[in-house]
């Protein structure tokens, strides 16, 4: 089903594609950033849900192992909006969630897979 | 000044004057060198990062009835047994053979040789080449560090003096033992702790030599060789540190002693797996020279900009830039501003050398004077096909 369209036509709800999962005839998983009106925001999720598309929200997805982060830094030169930088007195690593846009790509960069996603 | 006894002797009534590498250089800031090489008797200088050239020398202890081993996996990691029956060398980046039908995972000599430090249990399966010394075929077994012989660290290439920053110039993603790097020079990667580095520090291996008494990996080792590619005849800047890499060290310890903390298995995604090791040096300060060489800053030490898109033996370089630059997270390449991250933690490197000052301080630790140095003239060999070639006519 071509659901980014229909949001788009159905409810002007703009759908950014951030990653996808999807193959022919099997369930997948879209990571979208939507954007519209708050009350179309809330009827398109009402509708995909009556779909049975289960709708996750996008918060405290990409989880960083303390224990296993040695602090390389590695990860702070893919992550597109510095919501992973070094912290320049220390050198630990620090992990600004809400600049986050879940893009994963410091997932497999991460040398010592202390990086995950728990969608 | 002061000898490398009378330094020992001091730190055996626990009053030797320790500072990290990093104190040593605000001190020098504040007070200059002669007063701090009057206040100082030793200096600390670590590093973590991954180190490739790495691995563990095992030796198992005999069946009954013994075996020669001829293959050998650890964990499904083979392990190198062309030597004594028993004896293995596993390797930091050789990668685990899948079994049939099994997912390929992301692991490697490096995880085995941690997991076994962390007192893990692993998986042991041989084949031996069957003779009347030896006449068993197979063995299967679970092993620990502590039932097998020996578990020592001997790596050939470590501690190297500089690297360099990989950056990619193609246009398309590049998959490399610097980890990822996007096309069109969208990030840069560098590797070396800078102004924490041991050898650049010592850039003469003036006090470094084989058998000075290191930090390896959260036990007690020793420098044991020079490394393979060492390179001392590298292009140098005035204050002698190379502007690209140079020295290398051969490294040897007690893997028993060790702590997974200090040695982490790790993997590069389409490049495969590697160990990081934290190495920690200390300089004893016999003369104000030593103290001028550790007052180094990362301002003063740089590194080449290469070009990774091009897959050769010499690779194309974007020039020279600072070890100050390099951890601000920014450099500029053809006037474009790139992200860069170390690979070394920067972090974990400091914690080496506070965790030697304080093995130091509390007497646990004293300085091995060299036995021989390090040698100052190596060539730097390229190896290139030799005898019958192909000629088109």
């Amino acid at each position: 089903m071509p659901v980014t369209y229909r949001l788009a036509k159905d409810f002007n709800v703009a759908a950014n594609i951030i990653r996808a999962q999807v193959a022919p005839n099997q369930i997948g998983k879209l990571v979208v950033e939507l954007s519209g009106d708050i009350d179309q925001l809330d009827a398109a999720i009402e509708w995909m849900r009556s779909l049975h598309i289960t709708v996750s929200q996008s918060v405290a997805e990409i989880a960083i192992n303390q224990d296993i982060c040695v602090d390389c830094g590695l990860c702070t030169g893919v992550c597109p909006t510095e919501a992973l930088t070094l912290d320049p007195e220390t050198y630990r690593l620090s992990f600004t969630r809400s600049r986050c846009i879940v893009c994963e790509q410091c997932i497999p960069t991460c040398p010592v897979e202390a990086i995950s996603i728990n969608l | 000044m002061r000898t490398i006894a009378e330094i020992n002797e001091k730190i055996a009534r626990q009053s030797a004057v320790v500072l990290t590498v990093e104190e040593l250089k605000a001190r020098v800031a504040e007070v200059g060198v002669s007063q701090a090489a009057k206040e100082v008797d030793v200096i600390t200088t670590g590093t973590f990062e991954p180190m490739e050239s790495s691995g563990a020398i095992i030796n198992l202890g005999h069946t009954d009835p013994p075996i020669k081993i001829r293959r050998c996996w650890l964990d499904g990691v083979p392990a190198y047994s062309g030597f004594g029956a028993v004896d293995l060398y596993l390797g930091a980046t050789q990668a685990v053979e899948a079994i049939d039908g099994e997912e390929v995972r992301e692991k490697g000599g490096g995880h085995v040789i941690s997991d076994l430090i962390a007192g893990l249990p692993i998986q042991l399966r041989a084949l031996g080449q069957v003779t009347d010394c030896y006449p068993r075929a197979t063995f299967e077994t679970t092993i620990t560090r502590d039932t097998i012989n020996q578990f020592y660290l001997f790596n050939p290439r470590n501690l190297y003096q500089n690297f360099i920053v990989g950056v990619n110039g193609g246009d398309r993603p590049l998959h490399t033992y610097l980890g990822p790097l996007q096309p069109r020079l969208a990030n840069a990667v560098y590797s070396n702790p800078g102004a924490l580095s041991p050898l650049l520090n010592d850039p003469n291996l003036q006090l470094i030599g084989i058998g000075t008494r290191i930090f390896l990996g959260g036990g007690i080792g020793y420098v044991a060789w020079e490394g393979t590619q060492h390179f001392p005849l590298q292009k140098r800047l005035p204050n002698d540190t190379p502007i690209g890499p140079a020295a290398t060290l051969a490294l040897i310890g007690d893997a028993k002693q060790m702590d997974a903390r200090w040695v982490r298995g790790c993997y590069f995604k389409s490049y495969g797996p590697s160990l990081m090791i934290g190495v920690g040096v200390p300089l004893p300060v016999i003369n104000e020279e030593v103290v001028a060489r550790c007052a180094v800053q990362d301002n003063d030490l740089v590194a080449p900009i290469v070009d990774f898109s091009i897959p050769r033996r010499v690779r194309p370089t974007f020039g020279l830039v600072s070890y100050a630059q390099l951890k601000s997270g920014r450099i500029a390449i053809e006037g474009k501003p790139v992200r860069v991250a170390p690979l070394a933690s920067l972090f974990l490197s400091r914690q080496v050398t506070i965790a030697l000052k304080q093995w130091i301080e509390a007497g646990k630790f004293t300085l091995a004077k060299p036995v021989a140095p390090i040698p100052k003239e190596r060539s730097f060999l390229p190896q290139d096909i030799w005898g019958a070639q192909v000629v088109l006519e």
